[in-house]
This record gives structure tokens, C-alpha cells and sequence, in this order.
């Protein structure tokens, strides 16, 4: 097992761009080689160690090996685990933009927040936000109309915008509160929202699962009420209490599916 | 500067040089016979020379492209390398950034590129991409055959008023020669509609096809333009419309070419490939690319591009609009529409092209097919309609399965769906081509095509557009199904490509960065009637247009610099 420790010691206003430090390309670095390392900024590359304390401490074999911990404010750090497929990155405090995107295996856990496109295009692996996440965590790039594949992100706080737009597969976990167009394009997966969403969840959804556990404020007319059930077995998740199930979105022939906890929800009924 | 590529083995068909170990001399930009002793040795020995690339057929410039872009920056990430001293950065694959685009038909030694299709009303924007573009002359070519004022004088029968507003459209435009997409079928979807068959008439107009393509073609030769009428006929990508196509060729079979051209066609008919299906659905499609191989091997007015299908995620765009809604409803990707005014409407969406899909793998063998069928390479140029059947820097892997069977039996029996087999006649045929025929389909008939005298050879007086490829065509086997990869890459990456006798290209790299000319056609001999014609047109142009005639026109600062063909119509 190999522990890589940065501590950052001076915060740049212009993001760095971890994308080379997965661990994938850095589980045989050793203490060294990360000190002659230069991060990009903007468009050039200065050393790392003018902004982290670093230390490398055990071996690994391989990425799988590999524990990372990015101690203080990354809110200006892009890319934290991205394209990683394997090993474990731990970031104590807030993550810049596209945090684990285009993820393929191993687990990215940050304690604090996130910006947006949290685990974006993600094929595999697990994501764990304990903060809140801002737009379009778990969705494609933009413009294409291939999103998160597989893989399971976890967020304990609120997500933004069009949150898994284009997922074709994964899970999502929202345990706050959730913005306008969940699961917008969704074509396959399983997104559970705990808390309440604004407006307009499932919008163009072909198929895939969209739990909401609180209230929704305003349900897309493209969805047809299927009836109501009682502690529903969806995808072998156990939900109990009440929920009104929906199919849609009708407008592009869609068979997707949309629960919606009854109790919150008593003026659908 | 002068140059002296020594000893390598050239393939110049024009002059019937087939593989014969020549040296080639450049002098202030043209082939030459004799250069001083200050020329500069460029050691070439055994390695393969031909006359630089010329791509009859593609999508290169203008608002398609930038509405391509726009609409998909997915695939701008595709393609993306980073800026050196020399380039800037590239991004994008089927539709890559202006400057990549000259970098990469540079780079797989072409010199010479067709924008295939710039309506008059957005030439302005075609010719500031050409701006963009580094390192290859650009000939593009206007559209016509859904324009307003051509329905009105074929409707006439007025050929003489129809030729002077061809001359007049070609200067404003900054053209080089006339293209013509779905004749009036463009012009029917502005009513949601499309037309089937060369007699089918658009809305409203009682003007077919047909007779837009006869009028177009007879007006071509009238004027004695370089290239001839440049076609995509009507039914493009539908099962069954093989006779469509016999149909458009042969309805231009007696227009009699002007004797001042040096082309032998009277009508290109392009991406042929898509036009070639027999059948009456998708479900019992089949290959149509016999008989109009037939007729192309019985008719010398014809000649054609393929548009090969490359198995790639790509992007199609064309004035074909209803064929793109037509595309749409069947995949259900996103889809750009476009309207434009009185001439055309365009139409723009991703497409994948798999292997396994028994249609693409049938578009891919019908492609083939039209490659090994018509017997004269000067008849049938290879290009991709890029980035609509793949993008073009596909054009070394498709000289890859022509140059061997075997490479084709392996595809058709191990990664192609068993359509490609059963229904067309591809399995049955070993032709293969050899260096000669490669450069011929890709140089030389191309340029006498587009009737582009000093291009696509390397005889004395031709433009020095040379390119050399690291790859030794006496000991080199291209039949082997192994060394189709070999010869992939050698051939996209030019051990030299020369652009009007500078280096462009060494070893695959770009070494110099030069401005493409902007290459257009300015007919004399017709100012009279083009007057005429203008003033008789304008009070429609001011009604319907939504610009002012006065800002119409591409200025000359736009085409800078350029090459000007004067031909003289009166002659």
C-alpha cells in the first residue's frame, strides 16, 4: 500500500489540472518525481511543490495500491481523479470542477463540496461527495448524448442543475435536495433524490429509474400516472412507504419510470 | 528555390510513368526539366513520388461546417493536438478546426481540395474559412440547382438567360464551377416535401429535376467551364434509387461537351456510393452498384466519386435537407436545419457508421464495389464526401482495401455484417489496384476532372505540388491482407509534401504554414446579357432576399489570394 499525501500550502486563484495525478501514472512515483513534477495552471506548468507539502510513504504494485489524500482547499484544483481505474483518492475539502469525470474504476471520496460535472461521462468506480455538488454532476459533455455509463455516485448534500443528463447507466444518490431536470435524456440507470427537486425531473427520459423522496414543485406533462404502490421493490431497492409511480416522457415515446413519494406529494393524488 | 527529388519511383499516370525511377525538378514553383547546380538534392531513393493529392469532393468550409461545429463540440475533442512553433492547435475529427484541416490534407500529401457545395449567400463565410485553411488551394463550387432564378429560366427554356446568370452568380460568388444537390428536392422540403425521380416536379415550380440538370449541364458547356456540371441526384441514400441515377446521367448523354475543356465528362456524379441501392426498403436493400458501373463503363460523359463509408462516428451535412430529416427520423440523433433563402436549405447530423449495422456494412461493400466495377480509374476518384461517409483523413485505409483482396475477404468474413456478402457481388471480385491506379484515382483523374491543367501530374509546367511517401513500391507487397495497416499509415503521413515547390510536410510534420488560394472561375464574353439578366432579376432579389444585392457579393479582399481562371465564353 502506498499513501501520497499532498498538503496544500498555497492556494492559486488560477486552477491546477490534476488529470495526471491519478494513480494510475503516479503508484511508482516516488517522493522525487513528484517534487520535479509540473502541474499545469492555465496555459503553462509550474512545479507542484509551490503550492503542496508532499510525502509519499510504502510501496504499490500497482493503481489499485494507491491511496491519495489531498489535505486543504481544492476548490481551485480541476480534474481531482480524472479517467482513474483503480486505487482510492481522498480530498479533505472542496473539489474544483469535473471531479472523477470520465471515471473507470477505483473510489474518489471528497469531504466538503463539489463544482460542477462531478463524475461526467463515468463508466465505472465509486463517487462519494459529502458536501453538495453544482450542475451537471454524472452527465455527458456537452453535446454529446452519451453520459454516465456505470458506476455509482453519492452525494450527501444538494445537486444542481441537470443532474445525470444522457445517463445510460449507474446509480445516483442525492441525499439533499435536487435543481431543475434530473435525469433529463436518461436512457437506462437508477437516480434515488432524498430530498426535494424543483421542476421538471425525467424531461426527454427514454427509460431508467427516478426516485424522489420529497417534494416535487413541478411535474413535466410528458408523464402518465401508472397508480400508486406500497413500499415498491424498484431495480431490488426497497422503498418503504407510499409512492405514485409515473411512465414517461411520453413526448419522445419514453418508458422510463418516475416515483414519487405519495405523502410529500398529496396535491398529484 | 530550386529542388531535385533524386531517385525516387514516380507514378505519374498523365504521362503514363508507372513506377520508373525518375528524378523530379522544381524550379520557382513549377515541375521543370533542368534545374541549376544550386538546386537542392532531396534524397528520395526507392521511395514512392507522385504529383500532390487532389480531392475532388469534400466539406471543408463554410456555415455546415461551422453550424458543425457549433452543434457538436464532442467532436471537437476528438481530434485535438496541441500547438507547435509552426501549427496551432488542431481539434476536432469530422469536422476539424480550419487550420487542421489544411494540416491533415497536407500531412496525407494533397494539395488540391473541392468544397463541394457553398450556397451564393454564405460564399462570404465559405471563402473566410478558406481564409483559415493552410496549405491547399481551394476550389469551391456554388450551388444551383434549387435556386430560384434557375428554376425561372428553366421553366423559360431560357439557356442564354440561364447562362449569363451563371457567369454573374460565379463572379459574385467567387466560384469555380456549379454544383447541383437534390434538384429541386431542396427546394421542395421549404414545403416539408422532397421529390422522387428525376420527373418529379417541385411545388409550386413545375420545373423537374431532370430538366434542371440538362439545363445546368447544356449552360456548363455553353460557357465551357473548367469543371464540369457537378451532381448529387435526386434519392440520395433511399433503397431503390439506382435508376434515379442511370436516369440523371443519362439525361445530359447528348449535350455536347465545348471543345476548349480538357475534361472528357460532361457530368461528375459524386458520392455515387450512396446513390447506388437497389431494392424497395431497408429491409430487402441490396447493391445497385452494377448497372451504373455498367453504364458508366458504356458512357465516357460520365464520371463519378464514390464517397467510400469508413466505419466511423462522422458527421453528415449537406443541402440534401430532407434526406437529413429523413436520416434523423431513422436514427434519432440530433439534427441541425437550415434554410436558405432562395437558393437551397442544408441540413446537418451525426452519424455512426458500424460495422456491424447490416446497412453501413452494405454502404461500405456498394462503395467498393463502384471502385473494382468501373474499369477506367479516370472515371472513379476516391473520396469519402467528408465528413459525411467518414471523415478524409480516412483516404489511406480505403487505398488499403483496394490495393488488396485479401484484406477485403478478411473484412468481409471476420468484421462486417453478412449483408456486405449476400447482398452485393463484392466477395466475388479480386481486383486490386496497384500504385498506378491509387494515383490515379486520387491525382490525376481528379485534376483533369475539375479540368485543373497544371495539377495532378508531374509533367514540365505543372505546379509543383509533389508528395513522397516513405514506402518502397518495388519491395513492398500491398496485396498482403497484413501490410494494409503499413500502408495506412505510410500514406498519411507524407515523407514530404511540396506545395508550389516549398516544403510543407517532412517526415509527417508540418514544416511550413502557407495560405491556400482561393481558386474561382470569371467568365468573359457575357457581360451584355449578365446585365441584362441582373437588372431583369432584381426586383425578385430585393423582394425575397433578406440582404442587399450590394452586400451580396464576396469582395475581392475576401479571396486573397487567389487564382483567377478567365476562360472566354465567347471563344
Amino acid at each position: 500500500m502506498k499513501t501520497i499525501t499532498l498538503t496544500l500550502k498555497k492556494f492559486s486563484s488560477i486552477a491546477l489540472e490534476f488529470e495526471e495525478l491519478i494513480p494510475d501514472t503516479v503508484y511508482n512515483w516516488s517522493k522525487e518525481d513528484f517534487e520535479n513534477y509540473q502541474v499545469p495552471i492555465g496555459n503553462t506548468r509550474f512545479p507542484l511543490t509551490n503550492y503542496f507539502d508532499i510525502e509519499v510513504e510504502g510501496d504499490a504494485e500497482g493503481p489499485e495500491d494507491v491511496k491519495m489524500i489531498l489535505d486543504g482547499d481544492m476548490s481551485r484544483v480541476k480534474y481531482i481523479g480524472y479517467r482513474m481505474t483503480a486505487g482510492e483518492i481522498i480530498v479533505n475539502g472542496d473539489a474544483d470542477l469535473q471531479a472523477g469525470a470520465e471515471m473507470i474504476g477505483g473510489s474518489l471520496k471528497i469531504n466538503g463540496n463539489a463544482e460542477s460535472y462531478v463524475g461526467r461521462e463515468m463508466r465505472g468506480g465509486s463517487i462519494e461527495v459529502m458536501g453538495n455538488v453544482r450542475e451537471y454532476c454524472g452527465t455527458s459533455y456537452i453535446g454529446e448524448w452519451r453520459g454516465m455509463s456505470g458506476g455509482v455516485i453519492k452525494v450527501h448534500g444538494n445537486a444542481g442543475k441537470q443532474l445525470a443528463d444522457c445517463m445510460s447507466g449507474g446509480e445516483i444518490y442525492i441525499g439533499g435536495s435536487c435543481d431543475i431536470l434530473a435525469g433529463i435524456h436518461m436512457t437506462k440507470g437508477y437516480i434515488e433524490i432524498g430530498g426535494d427537486v424543483t421542476r421538471w425531473p425525467g424531461g426527454q427520459m427514454k427509460n431508467g429509474t427516478i426516485v424522489i423522496k420529497g417534494k416535487l414543485s413541478s411535474l413535466l406533462e410528458g408523464f402518465e400516472n401508472e397508480g400508486i404502490f406500497v413500499d415498491p421493490d424498484i431495480e431490488g431497492k426497497q422503498l418503504t412507504g407510499k409512492y405514485i409511480k409515473y411512465k414517461g416522457d411520453i413526448g419522445v415515446n419514453g418508458k422510463g419510470s418516475l416515483w414519487l413519494n405519495a405523502e410529500k406529494n398529496r396535491n398529484l393524488l | 528555390m530550386e529542388y531535385i527529388l533524386k531517385n525516387g519511383i514516380v507514378y505519374d499516370p498523365t504521362h503514363n510513368v508507372t513506377g520508373d525511377r525518375k528524378d523530379v525538378m522544381i524550379k520557382d514553383g513549377k515541375i521543370v526539366d533542368n534545374v541549376s547546380s544550386d538546386a537542392k538534392v532531396l534524397d528520395v531513393t526507392d521511395k514512392l513520388v507522385m504529383a500532390a493529392g487532389v480531392d475532388v469532393h469534400a466539406h471543408i468550409a463554410g456555415p455546415k461546417l461551422c453550424v458543425g461545429r457549433l452543434y457538436r463540440p464532442e467532436d471537437s475533442r476528438a481530434g485535438v493536438v496541441p500547438k507547435t512553433d509552426i501549427t496551432r492547435a488542431e481539434t476536432g475529427f469530422s469536422i476539424p478546426s480550419c487550420s487542421a484541416t489544411g494540416y491533415r490534407y497536407s500531412r496525407m500529401g494533397y494539395g488540391t481540395v473541392t468544397e463541394a457545395a457553398v450556397p451564393p449567400l454564405e460564399a462570404k463565410h465559405t471563402h473566410e474559412e478558406i481564409m483559415a485553411i493552410p496549405n491547399i488551394d481551394v476550389s469551391p463550387l456554388a450551388l444551383f440547382g434549387n435556386n430560384w432564378f434557375v428554376l425561372q429560366f428553366v421553366k423559360k427554356n431560357d439557356l442564354e438567360g440561364l447562362a449569363a446568370f451563371v457567369s454573374a452568380w460565379l463572379k459574385l460568388s467567387k466560384c469555380y464551377g456549379m454544383k447541383v444537390v437534390n434538384p429541386c428536392g431542396s427546394e421542395a422540403w421549404g414545403w416539408g416535401m422532397n421529390v422522387h425521380g428525376i420527373d418529379d416536379p417541385a411545388p409550386h415550380w413545375d420545373v423537374t429535376g431532370g430538366e434542371v440538370v440538362r439545363a445546368l449541364t447544356q449552360v456548363n458547356e455553353m460557357l465551357g467551364l473548367p469543371h464540369s456540371m457537378h451532381v448529387h441526384p435526386n434519392d440520395l441514400g433511399h433503397p431503390g434509387n439506382y435508376p434515379t441515377t442511370i436516369g440523371t446521367l443519362d439525361a445530359v448523354k447528348d449535350v455536347k461537351k465545348n471543345p476548349n475543356v480538357i475534361r472528357d465528362q460532361t457530368i461528375h456524379c459524386t458520392h455515387l456510393q450512396f446513390h447506388c441501392y437497389g431494392g424497395t426498403s431497408w429491409r430487402d436493400a441490396k447493391s445497385g452498384a452494377a448497372p451504373v458501373a455498367d453504364y458508366i463503363n458504356k458512357n465516357k460523359h460520365v464520371t463519378c466519386d464514390v464517397g467510400q463509408v469508413t466505419f466511423d462516428e462522422t458527421t453528415t451535412m449537406t443541402a440534401d435537407a430532407p434526406m437529413e430529416y429523413d436520416l434523423y427520423k431513422l436514427s434519432g440523433l440530433k439534427w441541425a436545419n437550415k434554410d436558405i433563402e432562395l437558393e437551397t436549405a442544408s441540413g446537418l447530423i451525426p452519424i455512426i457508421y458500424s460495422p456491424k449495422a447490416p446497412v453501413n456494412a452494405l454502404q461500405w461493400a456498394i462503395g467498393l464495389e463502384l471502385f473494382l466495377l468501373i474499369n477506367d480509374p479516370w472515371q472513379v476518384v476516391l473520396t469519402t464526401d467528408s465528413p459525411n461517409a467518414g471523415p478524409f483523413i480516412r483516404y489511406p485505409r480505403i487505398m488499403s482495401w483496394l490495393m488488396s483482396s485479401d484484406r477485403r475477404t478478411e473484412m468481409l468474413e471476420n468484421e462486417v455484417h453478412k449483408w456486405a456478402t449476400k447482398r452485393t457481388d463484392l466477395a466475388s471480385l479480386d481486383r486490386v489496384y496497384d500504385w498506378s491506379d491509387i494515383a490515379t484515382v486520387t491525382r490525376s483523374a481528379p485534376a483533369k476532372i475539375l479540368g485543373l491543367e497544371q495539377r495532378g501530374h508531374l509533367g514540365v509546367g505543372a505546379n509543383a505540388d509533389v508528395a513522397v511517401y516513405d514506402i518502397e513500391p518495388e519491395n513492398f507487397d500491398a496485396t498482403k491482407a497484413s501490410n494494409a495497416s503499413v500502408i495506412e499509415d505510410v500514406m498519411g503521413r507524407a515523407a514530404y509534401t511540396i506545395k508550389d515547390g516549398e516544403i510543407v510536410v517532412k517526415d509527417g510534420k508540418i514544416v511550413k504554414v502557407v495560405p491556400s488560394r482561393h481558386m474561382w472561375t470569371n467568365v468573359t464574353g457575357f457581360e451584355e446579357q449578365e446585365k441584362k439578366v441582373l437588372e431583369d432579376i432584381m426586383p425578385m432579389f430585393n423582394r425575397y432576399y433578406t440582404v442587399k444585392f450590394e452586400n451580396y457579393k464576396v469582395f475581392d479582399h475576401y479571396i486573397d489570394p487567389a487564382i483567377e481562371f478567365k476562360i472566354d465564353a465567347g471563344k
